[in-house]
Parts: structure tokens; C-alpha cells; sequence
């Protein structure tokens, strides 16, 4: 999926295992940016008595780099940890959860907020604040949106975080993927044809835990300034999350330095780009080192497979041999100016993968899920969010679409511009403030099976 | 010494010592922890308050990599490795 169990390592660890990563320009608090990294893979919202849950052994982080040298700036550290109210029961819950303190509540989690400059130095943001509990269902957890907004914590400085379970905000048509890409609606031309049929929105029964903080934008970019052109270099910041946990564990005790086992930045890397046998050396290095990775996305496996699934689809793709620097570009080092008019989120020439976003482009009023490719340039890849259809953009990247960015002399095929995934997610899914993924499924309405 | 992870630290090890609370006890730790070979490692046996674990990846190297806390302290000595070793067969 986007980056859910995209690893072999980090599949056996889904408190870890980040998922998808937003940074956008809030939509109704401009003066700030929104970042939103999600953990726990595919959660069946009936999951009880267990319920999901961040890991209490898991240091999750949030970076920012605004000088391009792809070394955090800022950093977001959250920690959390569980208390249990009753522990000779099995239940979850033992009456209605009514409010974030209900004595019905059994087993709660809560947690810390630290930020960390470029000189090192920590300070507390919050500690103690409390996450709502998961979505049980109608008579466990009544009047549940209340609840987890409730759990909406405003630190002082302008800083809004929240940690807890919400509706998985991505999309995705993913069994085709791996089903030897037999993508709709291409089905008839695949190289096994079968008839054509609707997409499957993979993702839409599922729930996430996510961590999200909102910040004044002069927090994160390069000596506070509030840029408002575009053009600006200081406009643009990096964006990535990760986990790390220490070193040992002996007999259930955690032991050592803290060391990355995840990070994430831009959709779909680590998952459709990288090699199964560097998926998990990758998580642990930092973006700082992406340079070796770099012939991946130059070179993409997808973009080789494409012509040889699809014969006579796509010629053009299958006639280009040069190492693809669009996608250097859009995943790697950003975008520079002259390139899509009125827009840059170029960080330099390091390659790394993260997200960037350019904190001058406002919010769009009417948001194209296609992003800088639909013409909407406050989308995906300038920042990501919630709504983005990130797999549409990148497959059509792969297929060419946006070689001519770079290229001039090449010509997409037709097909490249028609791939899709062809979902319209569910309004639901999304909620129009902070922290803009919707409410969780309830597990009494939406049985796993 | 390559940067430790939390699967590496398991996959990787050859011989691996693990002990839990009562390093402090084990003759000989004020010597080496004292040894001038590795001022990194001057800490008081009384300074410790959490457990300690003392990890080998390579025995013949006689390389130790102490975890305290969220730190890790690395140093050589191959008499206390070699008297894990004989503890552990």
C-alpha cells in the first residue's frame, strides 16, 4: 500500500510500521501547517478486546528539515505510554465510555509531546495528554466524534497535536498491484487478460492510529520566516516520520540507543521502488543517505514492467531508456522553479526522500485529488493531503506522464494519462479540522470479516 | 563498531552476553571500567541505576558494547570476554 507493511521487517512490527505521512497547509488555520503520521496498518475496527494502540516501547518522530541538507531542523518527539484501571477483567471497557476519564474505561493510553531544535536541545510541549479510546461501537463508545475531539490538545505557541485511532484516509485499488499489476481498466490488455471490471477501495473498512500536530508555519522554516512567495527557497520545508526503538530488548525490557526501524516520506517508496532486499536496510538509514538509492527511482522496476504487461500500451515508456530524472525530481529533490508555472519545492541537489512542501502556496478552495498534476498546486507532490490520490499521481508518473517536465523531445503514451485506480472515496473518510481524518469506524457496524 | 538495530542486534551476534541488573557484581568490572584505554567508560558501579547489558557480537575481537539506558558505551578486554565465553559453553 502506501507504506503499509511495505517491508518484511517492519510487517512483523505494526506499532512501528508508519503508513502513510500528510503535511499540508491547514486549510482553515493557514498561518499553519498540519503533519499527520499514521502507524498500525489496516486495523479491523472490531479488534477487541485488545484494541489498537501506539507502542509503549516505540519512540515516534516527526522531522523537519528547512535548509535542504537533509538533517532535521525540528523535530517532534512523542512518547506514549498505558494504564490499566481494572486488571482482573478482560473488557476493554466496562460500561459506556462517556468521556476521556470514564471510570469505564480500562485500559488508556496517554502521551508526551517533546520538541527538539537543530542544536539538540528538548523542551516538553505537553505531557500526560490523553488519546481517545478506539471506536468499540455504539453502546462502549457513544457519541464518539465528541470523544476524540476531546482528545484535541492545544499546547500554547499555536501548537494542536492529537494521538488516537482514525478512519484510514488512503485509497487504493491494491489487490491488481500485486496481482501481477492487472490494473483496472486495462484488464483486457493485460498480458493474462481478464474482463473489465470496477476498482476495489482496498482501504475503505479499515482504521488507522495516527499522530498529528498542527504548527505555526514559523516554526518550522528556516529562521521563522512566514514566506509569501513561492519562489522563495526558504519557502520550502522537508517532512519526514519515523520509529525507533533501543537496541535490546532482554526479558521484556527495552535497553540501548534509540534506532530508526521505520521512516517514511514520500508515498509508495519504500514500497513500489525499492527492492526487496533493501527494503528494510532503508528504513533504518535516514534520508540523508539516499543518494545509494537514487538509480531506483531513476530507474523504476514499475516503468520496465509496464510495455512488458501491457504490450503495444505503452511504446513511448518502453522506448525511453534515459534514467528518469521527472522522478528524481518530484521525489527526491523537489521541483524547481521554471519547470510547472508558479510553483517550486526544489531543497537542493542531496537527493532524500521526504515530503516537500512549499508553505507559500495557500490551500486550495477547491482541491483536484490529483494535486500539481491536475493543476492544483497545494497538492500532492507539494505536501500531501488526506485526500490526495497519491497512487493515481505516482502511476501515471511512472507510466510518463511527467517526463515531458524534464523531457521535452518524449511524447506519453495515451494510456499513461488514463491509469487509475478510479476510487472516489467515501466523504466520510475526511473531516474539514484538524486532524482532518475522519472518525474511525465503530467495530459493532464494521466486522473485520 | 556498526550501528546496532534492533533486529541486526539479534541476527548479528555470534556470542552475546546478557545481563540484567547484577553487571555490577561480576569481578573485575571496576578494572576495566577504570582501564585507561577507554575513558568513555569511567562510570561508578554505584552510578547505575537500571539495568546493564553487556553485549558480544565477536568474541576473538574482545570487544564489549555496554547498553545503559538509552546509551551505549563500547570498549575492549578480552580477559572479561574470555571468562564469558568459558561461563557460556
Amino acid at each position: 500500500m502506501s507504506s503499509h507493511r511495505e517491508a518484511p521487517g517492519i510487517a512483523n512490527d505494526p506499532v512501528a510500521d508508519s503508513t502513510d505521512l500528510y503535511a499540508f497547509v491547514s486549510p482553515d488555520q493557514p498561518n499553519t501547517v498540519t503533519i499527520i503520521s499514521n502507524y498500525v496498518p489496516l486495523e479491523a475496527p472490531d479488534g477487541g478486546p485488545n484494541f489498537y494502540q501506539f507502542g509503549d516501547d516505540v519512540l515516534y518522530e516527526i522531522r523537519i528539515d528547512n535548509d535542504g541538507d537533509a538533517i532535521a531542523d525540528v523535530i517532534y518527539q512523542f512518547k506514549f505510554h498505558t494504564t490499566v484501571r481494572n486488571p482482573g477483567t478482560f473488557l476493554y471497557n466496562t460500561g459506556p465510555i462517556a468521556s476521556l476519564d470514564s471510570a469505564n474505561w480500562n485500559r488508556r493510553q496517554f502521551f508526551s509531546v517533546t520538541k527538539v531544535n537543530k542544536h539538540g536541545k528538548s523542551t516538553v510541549l505537553g505531557s500526560g495528554l490523553a488519546c481517545p479510546p478506539c471506536n468499540v461501537g455504539p453502546r462502549s463508545t457513544p457519541n464518539y466524534a465528541a470523544l476524540a475531539q476531546a482528545a484535541v490538545h492545544s499546547l500554547g505557541g499555536g501548537v494542536t497535536v492529537f494521538a488516537g485511532q482514525r478512519r484510514e484516509g488512503f485509497y487504493i485499488d491494491l489487490g491488481p498491484i500485486f496481482d501481477l499489476g492487472d490494473l483496472r481498466p486495462f484488464q483486457n490488455l493485460h498480458l493474462i487478460p481478464s474482463p473489465a471490471t470496477m476498482g476495489v477501495d482496498a482501504t475503505k473498512s479499515v482504521n488507522v492510529h495516527s499522530i498529528a500536530i498542527q504548527v505555526p508555519i514559523s516554526d518550522l522554516t528556516r529562521n521563522g520566516v512566514m514566506p509569501t512567495n513561492a519562489a522563495d527557497a526558504r519557502a520550502t520545508i522537508g517532512v519526514w516520520c519515523d520509529a525507533r526503538r533501543q537496541a535490546a530488548n532482554i526479558k521484556g525490557e527495552p535497553i540501548g540507543p534509540w534506532g530508526q526501524v521505520s521512516r517514511l516520506g514520500n508515498p509508495l517508496i519504500n514500497e513500489v521502488i525499492i527492492p526487496m532486499g533493501k527494503k528494510d536496510f532503508w528504513n533504518v538509514t535516514d534520508p540523508a543517505q539516499d543518494a545509494q538509492f537514487l538509480s531506483f527511482v531513476q530507474n523504476p522496476e514499475l516503468a520496465g514492467l509496464l510495455p512488458v504487461l501491457y504490450p503495444k500500451v505503452f511504446p513511448n515508456l518502453a522506448a525511453y531508456k534515459k534514467p528518469r530524472a521527472d522522478l528524481a525530481a518530484i521525489l527526491m529533490t523537489g521541483i524547481p522553479s521554471g519547470i510547472v508555472p508558479g510553483f517550486q519545492n526544489f531543497t537542493g541537489k542531496i537527493p532524500a526522500d521526504y515530503l516537500r512542501l512549499n508553505v507559500a502556496i495557500p490551500s486550495a478552495k477547491t482541491p483536484n485529488v490529483l494535486g500539481v498534476v491536475g493543476g492544483d498546486l497545494a497538492g500532492f507532490p507539494n505536501g500531501r493531503r488526506v485526500m490526495d490520490d497519491v497512487f493515481t499521481i505516482e502511476l501515471r508518473a511512472i507510466a510518463g506522464v511527467t517526463i515531458p517536465l524534464v523531457d521535452k523531445s518524449f511524447t506519453p503514451d495515451g494510456a499513461a494519462s488514463k491509469v487509475s485506480d478510479n476510487l472516489t472515496p467515501a466523504a466520510d473518510r475526511y473531516i474539514a479540522s484538524f486532524p482532518y481524518l475522519g472518525v474511525p469506524l465503530d467495530g459493532y457496524s464494521t466486522p473485520s470479516a | 563498531m556498526a550501528r546496532l538495530t534492533r533486529r541486526g542486534f539479534f541476527r548479528q551476534t555470534t556470542i552475546s552476553a546478557a545481563t540484567v541488573g547484577a553487571m555490577a557484581s561480576v569481578p573485575g568490572l571496576t578494572m576495566f571500567l577504570d582501564s585507561p584505554e577507554d575513558p568513555a567508560t569511567e562510570i561508578s558501579p554505584g552510578a547505575i541505576a537500571g539495568p546493564l547489558v553487556a553485549h558480544i557480537r565477536d568474541a576473538s575481537t574482545g570487544e564489549i558494547s555496554l547498553l545503559v539506558g538509552t546509551r551505549e558505551l563500547v570498549f575492549r578486554d578480552t580477559d572479561l570476554v574470555a571468562r564469558l565465553v568459558k561461563a557460556a559453553l
